[in-house]
């Protein structure tokens, strides 16, 4: 046997191993497109077949080429289909297509044994005009296709260049005899060739498929550890769409999220945005209130009152899978694509397992954040235990005074009803008496505005007055402070019973923290269109980690707080809530030489402070998504 | 009778007068003092028999005073008393004899101080 009899007779087998492998699979399942692979494998095959049964029993009768051309004939014809199957093609192409194919099969079995040549060039055109025709089609559809589905256009491309190719051997075979010798082998090269990437395209073996996927898969999987991180729900719906349509190579998916009571179910539209239907609604509601995997072929059919909306989304096949955790049902994976055939029976799993995925991420995130509301509600109980030991703290050393002052009183009282009342203990007395009045009061404060924020109740007020009142209440001596405030008055509209809370505030803490040894400078003036004032101390300062932080409620200064025991952290806090309550900014910085430096700003100007926070005219959109076919 | 000396130290001006006037009319005698540092050099001046001392203050905190009077080898018993919630943990830190909690009555400062003062 010569090698190429070999090469003949491994391609005669080889084409018919597979017309029994792709005639097997559409008898199991008989859909459209596998019936018209059967059929374009069935020509060949029963051409190859017949010509093999003729050799071998010398069995040649003068009709039976006649025969076979006619059966090779179906084979353009069901690719004109198949084309139809996975891409569409109009009515007018299918019609001329199977007319051709009768026409062409009656001539041959008719007419081949008076015109064998006539026959042979009508053939060869007709496979030359389909086989360009589906060889542009497929491989458009595979630029315009995603995954798994885009290998399978591109290789039926191939599979139609290959099969021109061996038409063109042939026939050039028919008018230079010169290369007769060499056009037998490479001819059954090529066509084995162009068989094999038909059946890859049309009927690929599974390990192929997963092969093909394992890509995208591995992708999504990858992916899908880090979306459990995604804060916004519009993002990461996006991101498993794109991710799950990829990876079955489907047109597109849509993610249904359920709300909790199963009631309904948000999808994200055309538009961009989430839409609220019913739960049960469409063909995923449908697997979603049933708790079933469901693949729909023609979904326009199977749900005819969306029957609009599935044209809108390109939607004929759908396969629709529900999300569910344990017994928590989250929602509803759809998988859909233009053309049934697309979708192979084991996608469905593949649906189950990246539905499975997605359960995972939304539980993953449903917990993380339970767990961060859980961590939030911790702190806040932390805050009010650190704010109540705090007060506690605080108002124990004027309280001592009191108790103790009270009690030797008592028992001076005790001893000798006629003793003299001490002035002394009833100055400490009332002293002490104010200060904790005081603090209850910060600290009603400070809760107070926590819970509704500063109270906004303006008037105009000369910043000059307060300053100059604020230094004398607090002012012991005159050299404690040293005042830089300018002719003019500086007007702000505050109420100046806040704006004198603040002022008493910063020069108070300048008493507490700063050295006798150089007076503190307050000064104000008018810059930009605003109030400035400055307090700047020559003391300890503020280590540079911690001057935002002073401003935070129950925070103190590290230094401030070795240093005395007294002082609940407020007071910088209250000022900064009242001074952004009014529009301004309050800020700290290091005195040049050593010291804090307290700096204030304050419009001059009544600004339009937004009381209301309800966006006026700002009247949502539509949420009507794509449910109507002009969309 | 011997006279006992007190010694207060605290930075609130009205807390060491109430507590050395309390500790007065019950025959106390009372030294003051603002802060470690100028408990420190009251000590120099007169030694006394039992020491009041507020924790947190500026210049010298009750921790380093108390690492100071241990340097000195000066064994003086030492009453913790704080307004904070940790009153009995820093007196067991500096290895004081007794603490009070601000707020306290004067029964309950007459009747601690009798004790260390007993006991040592």
């Amino acid at each position: 046997m010569t090698a190429l009899e070999l090469l003949s007779w491994i391609n005669r087998i080889l084409f018919v191993v597979l017309f029994i492998a792709v005639g097997w699979r559409a008898i199991r399942q008989p859909t459209r497109s596998n019936v018209n692979t059967a059929i374009l494998f069935g020509g060949i095959g029963l051409a190859v077949l017949g010509a093999l049964i003729s050799d071998v029993a010398a069995f040649d009768p003068p009709w039976l080429p006649g025969v076979l051309i006619a059966l090779l004939n179906a084979c353009p014809w069901a690719m004109l289909r198949l084309v139809d199957d996975f891409r569409g093609s109009p009515r007018w192409v299918q019609l001329g297509g199977t007319v051709t194919f009768v026409a062409i099969a009656a001539l041959s079995l008719l007419l081949f044994e008076r015109f064998p040549q006539l026959v042979e060039l009508v053939t060869i055109a007709w496979f030359l005009v389909v086989g360009g025709y589906a060889a542009v089609a497929f491989a458009r559809a595979s630029g315009r296709s995603r995954g798994l589905t885009r290998w399978r256009m591109a290789a039926v491309a191939v599979g139609a260049y290959l099969f021109i190719a061996t038409i063109v051997v042939v026939f050039a075979a028919e008018f230079l005899p010169a290369i007769v010798a060499i056009v037998g082998p490479l001819a059954q090269v090529l066509a084995l060739a162009a068989v094999v990437a038909f059946f890859i395209g049309f009927a690929p073996p599974a390990w192929l498929r997963r092969a093909w996927r394992e890509p995208n898969l591995r992708s999504f999987l990858e992916h899908s550890v880090h979306l459990s991180g995604v804060v916004d729900d519009r993002e990461l719906v996006l991101e498993l769409q794109r991710a799950a349509a990829d990876t079955l190579g489907a047109t597109g998916a849509s993610l249904g999220l359920a709300d909790a009571e199963g009631v309904t179910m948000r999808y994200i539209g055309v538009d961009g945005t989430f839409g609220s239907y019913p739960a049960y609604a469409f063909i995923g509601g449908r697997a979603f209130s049933t708790q079933k995997r469901l693949i729909v072929t023609d979904a326009a059919a199977s749900d005819p009152e969306n029957a609009a909306a599935y044209i809108s989304w390109n939607a004929r096949a759908v396969i629709a899978v529900p999300v569910t955790a344990e017994d928590r049902r989250l929602g509803v994976l759809i998988a859909y694509g233009d053309r049934a055939p697309i979708f192979v029976e084991d996608d469905l799993w593949l649906v189950q397992l990246l539905a499975d995925q997605t359960a995972v991420i939304l539980e993953a995130r449903r917990m993380a954040r339970e767990a961060s509301e859980l961590r939030a509600r911790e702190e806040t109980t932390l805050l009010k235990e650190e704010f109540l030991s705090a007060a506690a703290h605080d108002l124990r050393t004027p309280l001592t005074v009191l108790l103790g002052q009270a009690e030797l009183l008592e028992r001076r009282l005790q001893r000798d009803p006629s003793s003299a009342i001490d002035p002394a203990g009833i100055v400490r007395i009332a002293r002490e008496a104010r200060r904790l009045r005081d603090l209850v009061s910060d600290l009603l404060e400070a809760q107070r505005l926590e819970d509704v924020g500063p109270s906004v109740d303006r008037e105009p007020a000369d910043i000059r007055e307060l300053v100059r009142a604020s230094m004398d209440r607090y002012g012991y001596d005159g050299a404690q402070f040293k005042p830089a405030l300018p002719d003019e008055p500086i007007l702000v509209r505050m109420d100046p019973v806040r704006l004198e809370q603040i002022l008493d505030n910063l020069l108070e803490n300048a008493i507490k923290y700063a050295s006798s040894a150089a007076p503190t400078e307050v000064r104000a003036w008018e810059e930009n269109g605003e109030a400035r004032i400055a307090v700047i101390d020559h003391g300890m300062g503020i280590p540079s980690t911690e001057r935002a932080l002073v401003f935070e409620r129950f925070v103190r200064a590290s230094n401030a707080q070795a240093r005395s025991d007294t002082g609940l952290g407020l007071g910088l806090y209250i000022c900064r809530r009242i001074i952004e309550g009014h529009g301004g900014r309050i800020w700290a910085d290091e005195t040049p030489g050593g010291g804090s430096t307290f700096n204030v700003s304050l419009p001059t100007e009544v600004l339009p402070q937004p009381v209301d926070d309800s966006p006026a005219g700002d009247i949502p959109l539509s949420p009507a998504a794509g449910a109507s076919p002009d969309g | 009778m011997v006279e006992i000396r007190v010694l207060v130290v605290d930075d609130e001006p009205d807390i060491r007068a109430t507590v050395a006037e309390m500790l007065e009319i019950e025959g106390y005698s009372v030294d003051e003092a603002a802060n470690g540092a100028d408990a420190l050099r009251a000590i120099e001046r007169h030694a006394p028999d039992v020491i009041l001392l507020d924790m947190r203050m500026p210049v010298l905190d009750g921790w380093g005073f108390a690492a100071e009077l241990n340097a000195r080898h000066l064994e003086i018993p030492i009453v913790v008393m704080t307004a904070a919630r940790d009153a009995a943990r820093w007196a067991a830190e500096i290895a004081a004899s007794a603490s009070l909690s601000k707020p306290f009555g004067l029964d309950d400062l007459i009747r601690t101080v009798g004790e260390v003062r007993g006991a040592a």
